[in-house]
C-alpha cells in the first residue's frame, strides 16, 4: 500500500518534468527544424502568421510582443534595475511659498520598486512562455501546410474557442485573477520576509534593503532581534497547534451529537431546535463574540453572579484564584479553556448542520440490520455511524483544522483589550500566551510596523498548513476507503 | 493594483507641479528682486485659480465641529477655491492608519501625542520650521503660534527643537474622580486616606494599572524617568536608583501596597467608564472623557482633583502623571503642503480651540483661551489644569507599551509580593530589558 501511494506521487512528480521537458524539446524540434519564416518568428511574433496568411493572428501577436516591449521599455526599466539594492535616493523636498507645495526629489520608495519588479518578472514570464508556445504554434502550422491539411481562419478559430477549446475561454478569467490577486501577494510575501522592512525602514521616507535570511535565524531564536522572540515563538505555536486541534474536535464531536439528539425520534419538536441553534448563526460572529467578551469580564454580568452565589469564595478558599474574581478571560489556563468552549458554543450549530445532512444519508438498511442482530445504538454509533461521517467529512475536517490555525476571530475578540500577560519574556516580544499565530502577526504589523517578522511567520502558518493538508490528505484519499467502509 | 494605480497618479501630479514650478520659476525670476525686498512677502502670493484639495481627519464625535471649522476656514479665504474632505480617524489610531500608506493618507490630521515620536521616525509629519513661511498668509509667523500655546505643548510638539505639530489640545492626562459625599477633598489627597475612607464606605477605588500610560504616574512621581533615542528606542531607568533616591523596588512596593488592599480595584483599561457608571466605586482614576460618567453617577458628590500622593518608604510622594496633549499634523507627502499648514494652524488657534471646548469638553492649549470663563468653571478642566505644572510628558518608543502592561498586570494581580525584594528587582530589570530592547 505504502510502496503503491508512493509510487503514484514518483508518478506525478515525473510526468510533471516529463511534460515541461517535452514542452522545451519540441521548441527545439520548431527552431531547428521550422523554416526561414518559423525562425523569424523568434524576433517577430507574427512572421510565421504572416507567411500562412493568418494575417489578423499576425498582427495580434505583434501588437502583443510591442506591448511586451512597451512595458519593458516604459515601465519595468524604472523599477527592476534597482531591484537588487530596492532603492537608494531618499525622499527629499524643499518649500515652495509662490506655490505653495512642496518640491520633491526624484526619490525610491523601495515597497514600489519590490512590487513592480515582481510584477515586470510575472510579465516577463509569461511573456516567454507564450514566444515559446508562439514558435511551436508557428511550426505545426508549417506541418500542416506541407502535409497540405487546411488551415484554419480567424473565424474558425475563435469558433474553436466556444467548441473543442471552450475550457480555456472559461479558465483565462479565473487563471488570471489567481495571478494578481494570489500569486503576486504571496510571492511579494515571501520577499518581504527577506528584507529588513520595518519601522526603522518605512517608504516612502525610509528605504529597505535584501538581509538574506538573517530573518528566519532571529525567529528561531538566533539572536539578533529581542532576546525572546524564538521563546515566545515556540510557546504561541504550541498554543496554536492544541487550540486547532481542540476546537477543531471538539465542535466536531459536538455538532454529531447534537444532530443525533435532534435526529433522535424520542426529541419532540426537533425542528423547533433545529431552528433556535441556527439562530446563534444568524447573529453575526464578532457581536457574539464581544458580547460573551463582556459577559466573561473581570467585572462582567457571570462575575457578579458567581461572587453572589458563592462561587468566586469557594474558589478563593480552595486556592484556585488569587483574585477577587474569576478571570475567566484574564488569565493563562483560565483563558485557554474558556476560548475553547465558547468556540464550541460558536462552532458547533454549523457542523450539526452539516451532520444532520449526513446522517440522513446513511443507509437505513445497515442501521437496521444492526439493530436486528441485537448492536447496542452505542455500538452503532461507534461501529456505523462515526466511520460513516469520518468517510463523508474527513476532508472538511482538514479544512477546518487549516481553518482554525487561522481563527483569528475568536481568539482577537475575546481576549484583545482585555488579556494582558503577566510572564515578561512574552511581553518583551509582543506575544500573549493566548495567542496564535495569526493574531501574533496580526499585531506585529498593526502595532509594531515589523513586516518581515510578520512575512517570516507567515510563511511558517504557510509550510504547516500546507504539510499537514498534504499529509491528511494523502492519507485519508488515498487507496480505496469506501471498500473499508463497505 | 490600487497602488500602481496611486503611483501612476502620483506620477500624473508630479509632473504636472513640477510643470507648474517651471512656469512659476520663470515668472519668479522676473520679478524677484522686488519681491525679496517687499518686507513680508505676504502681497506677493497670491492664491491660485486652482482648486486646492485638502483631506482632513478627525474623531468621529468631532465631524460636525470640523464641519463648521472648515467653512470658516474657507470664509477666511474668499479668493482661494477649496475642495476640503473630512474623514472620520480617531486621534488614538491615526498613527496605525496613516503608517500603512502615508502617501495615501490625509493632509491633515488630528493625533495624541505619544504618536508623534512614531510618525516624525517614519517621516509622516511634515517638518513645520521649514513651511513657517506659510503661515504668512495668516499674518502669523510660526513663532507667534509657539508663545500662543502653553510651552509644555509646544515642547511636546517637537522632536530636536524642530515643530511638528499644531496643540490643538491639552489635558490627555488622568487625575483623580471622586464622591465627596463618601470622600472629603482631605481624603482623597493621599492613597491611604482614600481606601480608609472607601473601606468605611465598603466602596471601591478603581485605578488602571495593566496600562504603560497610567501605570508610569507612580514612577515619574518618584522621579524615574523615560526617553525616547534618536534610533526608536526607548530609556528608562525604573530597576535602578531615582534622581530623587528611591529605588524601583520601593515603588513596586508602593503600588503592591496599594493593590493588596481590598478597597482598591485594578480596573482594566477600556473598562474605565463602564465601572465608574456601574456606582460601586467613590473613585476613580481618569481623563476629562469620563466626567459625564462621573456626574451621573454622584450627582451633587461629583468631584476631581489631582492624583494623590503614595507611600515609598516612608515618604509620601505625588503621583505625577503622563500629561499629553493632541496635535494637529500636517503629510510630509501634501500635495498642497502649505494651505495644509494654514488648515492645521486654523484648526489649532484660540478661537477654534474654544470652540471645541464649548462642544467637545477639549480643554485648550492655547494661554488666552485658557483664561476663558467657559473652561475656569468646569471642575474636570480645572483639575487636569492643576496637573499641567507636574504633568510629565511621557516619551517612549513602542517597545515601550505591552513590557510596561505587563508589569501593571503583575502588580494588580498581585503576582509578587511585598517582601520579596529579589522577585521585584528581577521583574523590573525583565521590564527595562523589554522596554529598551533594540527596535527592529
Amino acid at each position: 500500500m505504502a510502496n503503491q501511494k508512493k509510487g503514484t506521487a514518483m508518478a506525478a512528480v515525473s510526468g510533471f518534468f516529463k511534460a515541461i521537458g517535452g514542452f522545451f524539446s519540441s521548441f527545439g524540434t520548431a527552431v531547428a527544424k521550422g523554416d526561414l519564416f518559423v525562425k523569424l518568428s523568434l524576433l517577430w511574433w507574427g512572421a510565421g502568421y504572416v507567411r500562412r496568411k493568418q494575417y489578423i493572428k499576425a498582427l495580434i501577436m505583434t501588437a502583443l510582443e510591442a506591448a511586451v516591449i512597451l512595458f519593458t521599455i516604459f515601465f519595468a526599466m524604472e523599477y527592476v534595475p534597482k531591484f537588487g539594492s530596492l532603492g537608494t535616493v531618499k525622499a527629499e523636498k524643499v518649500f515652495n511659498p509662490q506655490t505653495m507645495k512642496s518640491e520633491f526629489n526624484d526619490y525610491d520608495h523601495s515597497f514600489m520598486i519590490l512590487l513592480f519588479s515582481l510584477f515586470s518578472f510575472v510579465v516577463w514570464f509569461a511573456a516567454f512562455i507564450v514566444w515559446i508556445r508562439n514558435t511551436i504554434n508557428v511550426y505545426k502550422l508549417q506541418l500542416m501546410e506541407e502535409q497540405g491539411e487546411h488551415i484554419n481562419t480567424f473565424k474558425e478559430d475563435l469558433k474553436t474557442y466556444i467548441g473543442e477549446k471552450f475550457h480555456i475561454t472559461l479558465l483565462t478569467l479565473p487563471v488570471l485573477g489567481v495571478i494578481v490577486f494570489t500569486l503576486i501577494p504571496i510571492l511579494l510575501l515571501i520577499f518581504v520576509a527577506f528584507t529588513n522592512y520595518d519601522q526603522q525602514h518605512t517608504p516612502p521616507t525610509e528605504l529597505f534593503t535584501w538581509v538574506g535570511f538573517k530573518n528566519f535565524i532571529a525567529l528561531f531564536g538566533g539572536g539578533g532581534l529581542t532576546s525572546t522572540f524564538g521563546y515566545s515563538f515556540i510557546r504561541v505555536l504550541a498554543w496554536t497547534l492544541v487550540w486547532a486541534l481542540f476546537s477543531t474536535f471538539t465542535t466536531y464531536i459536538g455538532g454529531i451529537l447534537l444532530s443525533l439528539m435532534l435526529n433522535s425520534a424520542k426529541t419532540r419538536a426537533p425542528k423547533f431546535w433545529r431552528t433556535l441553534f441556527v439562530v446563534t448563526i444568524a447573529v453575526p460572529q464578532f457581536v457574539s463574540l464581544l458580547l460573551v467578551r463582556n459577559f466573561f469580564a473581570d467585572s462582567g454580568i457571570v462575575n457578579t453572579i458567581c461572587s453572589n452565589i458563592g462561587l468566586t469564595g469557594f474558589l478563593r478558599d480552595a486556592g484556585l484564584i488569587s483574585t477577587s474574581y474569576i478571570p475567566f478571560l484574564s488569565a493563562p489556563g483560565w483563558a485557554h479553556v474558556m476560548i475553547i468552549i465558547i468556540n464550541i458554543w460558536i462552532g458547533v450549530p454549523y457542523q450539526m448542520l452539516i451532520a444532520t445532512g449526513v446522517l440522513m444519508n446513511i443507509p437505513a438498511d445497515q442501521l437496521e440490520s444492526a439493530k436486528v442482530d441485537g448492536a447496542k445504538p452505542f455500538q452503532i454509533f461507534v461501529k456505523i455511524t462515526m466511520p460513516y461521517m469520518l468517510f463523508i467529512t474527513g476532508p472538511a475536517l482538514v479544512t477546518d483544522f487549516v481553518k482554525n490555525i487561522n481563527n483569528f476571530n475568536v481568539i482577537y475578540l475575546l481576549t484583545q483589550d482585555v488579556y494582558t500577560t503577566t510572564n515578561q519574556a512574552l511581553a518583551n516580544s509582543q506575544a500573549k500566551e493566548v495567542d496564535l499565530l495569526v493574531t501574533w502577526l496580526f499585531r506585529l504589523t498593526q502595532d509594531y510596523y515589523n513586516y518581515k517578522m510578520a512575512s517570516v511567520i507567515g510563511i511558517v502558518v504557510f509550510v504547516i498548513c500546507a504539510v499537514f493538508t498534504l499529509v491528511a490528505f494523502n492519507f485519508m484519499i488515498q487507496g480505496d476507503k469506501e471498500g473499508t467502509y463497505q | 493594483m490600487r497602488k500602481k494605480l496611486l503611483s501612476m497618479l502620483l506620477c500624473a501630479t508630479m509632473v504636472v507641479s513640477m510643470a507648474g514650478c517651471g512656469a512659476d520659476d520663470a515668472a519668479d525670476d522676473s520679478k524677484s528682486g522686488s519681491d525679496k525686498a517687499s518686507s513680508a512677502g505676504s502681497s506677493a502670493k497670491k492664491t491660485s485659480d486652482e482648486t486646492v484639495k485638502l483631506t482632513l481627519w478627525g474623531a468621529e464625535g468631532d465631524q460636525d465641529f470640523l464641519k463648521d471649522v472648515v467653512s470658516k476656514f474657507e470664509a477666511a479665504y474668499p479668493d482661494q477655491k477649496f475642495d476640503i474632505q473630512i474623514g472620520v480617524e480617531s486621534e488614538s489610531t491615526a498613527k496605525d492608519t496613516i503608517l500603512t500608506d502615508i502617501e495615501a493618507a490625509a493632509d491633515v490630521f488630528s493625533f495624541a501625542s505619544d504618536q508623534l515620536p512614531d510618525l516624525v521616525k517614519a517621516g509622516a509629519l511634515l517638518n513645520l520650521d521649514e513651511y513657517g513661511e506659510a503661515l504668512s498668509m495668516a499674518n502669523k509667523t510660526l513663532d507667534d503660534v509657539k508663545n500662543a500655546n502653553v510651552e509644555d505643548s509646544v515642547e511636546a510638539a517637537s522632536v530636536d527643537g524642530s515643530m511638528y505639530a499644531f496643540p490643538t489640545t491639552g489635558g490627555n492626562s488622568y487625575f483623580l474622580y471622586y464622591d465627596s459625599s463618601v470622600i472629603s477633598e482631605e481624603d482623597a489627597a493621599s492613597w491611604d486616606t482614600l481606601l480608609a475612607a472607601a473601606a468605611k464606605a465598603k466602596k471601591k477605588v478603581g485605578m488602571t494599572l495593566n496600562s504603560g500610560w497610567y501605570l508610569a504616574s507612580f514612577f515619574y512621581g518618584s522621579g524615574f524617568t523615560t526617553g525616547l533615542n534618536a534610533d526608536g528606542t526607548t530609556t528608562m531607568d525604573w530597576n535602578g536608583k531615582s534622581a530623587d533616591g528611591y529605588t524601583g523596588v520601593d515603588v513596586a512596593k508602593g503600588i503592591l501596597n496599594i493593590t493588596s488592599n481590598s478597597s482598591f480595584m485594578a480596573m482594566a483599561d477600556g473598562k474605565i467608564s463602564d465601572l465608574i457608571a456601574s456606582g460601586d466605586l467613590c473613585a476613580a482614576v481618569s481623563g476629562t472623557w469620563d466626567a459625564g460618567n462621573a456626574e451621573k453617577v454622584w450627582g451633587k458628590g461629583y468631584s476631581a482633583i489631582k492624583l494623590p500622593t503614595f507611600t515609598v518608604g516612608n515618604d509620601q510622594v505625588q503621583m505625577k502623571p503622563a500629561y499629553g496633549y493632541k496635535f494637529e499634523g500636517v503629510n510630509a507627502y501634501s500635495k498642497n503642503a502649505g494651505w495644509a499648514v494654514l488648515l492645521a494652524e486654523f484648526i489649532g488657534n484660540e478661537e477654534t480651540q474654544i470652540e471645541h471646548f464649548k462642544q467637545a469638553v477639549q480643554v485648550p492649549t492655547n494661554k488666552k483661551a485658557l483664561e476663558d470663563e467657559a473652561i475656569t468653571k468646569d471642575i474636570a478642566a480645572t483639575a487636569v489644569a492643576s496637573e499641567a505644572e507636574f504633568g510629565v510628558i511621557q516619551m517612549v518608543g513602542g517597545k515601550y507599551w505591552d513590557p510596561a502592561a505587563t508589569f501593571g498586570e503583575i502588580l494588580a494581580k498581585g503576582k509578587l509580593k511585598a517582601n520579596d525584594d529579589k522577585g521585584i528587582q528581577k521583574a523590573l530589570d525583565d521590564l527595562v530589558a523589554g522596554v529598551t530592547a533594540k527596535v527592529e
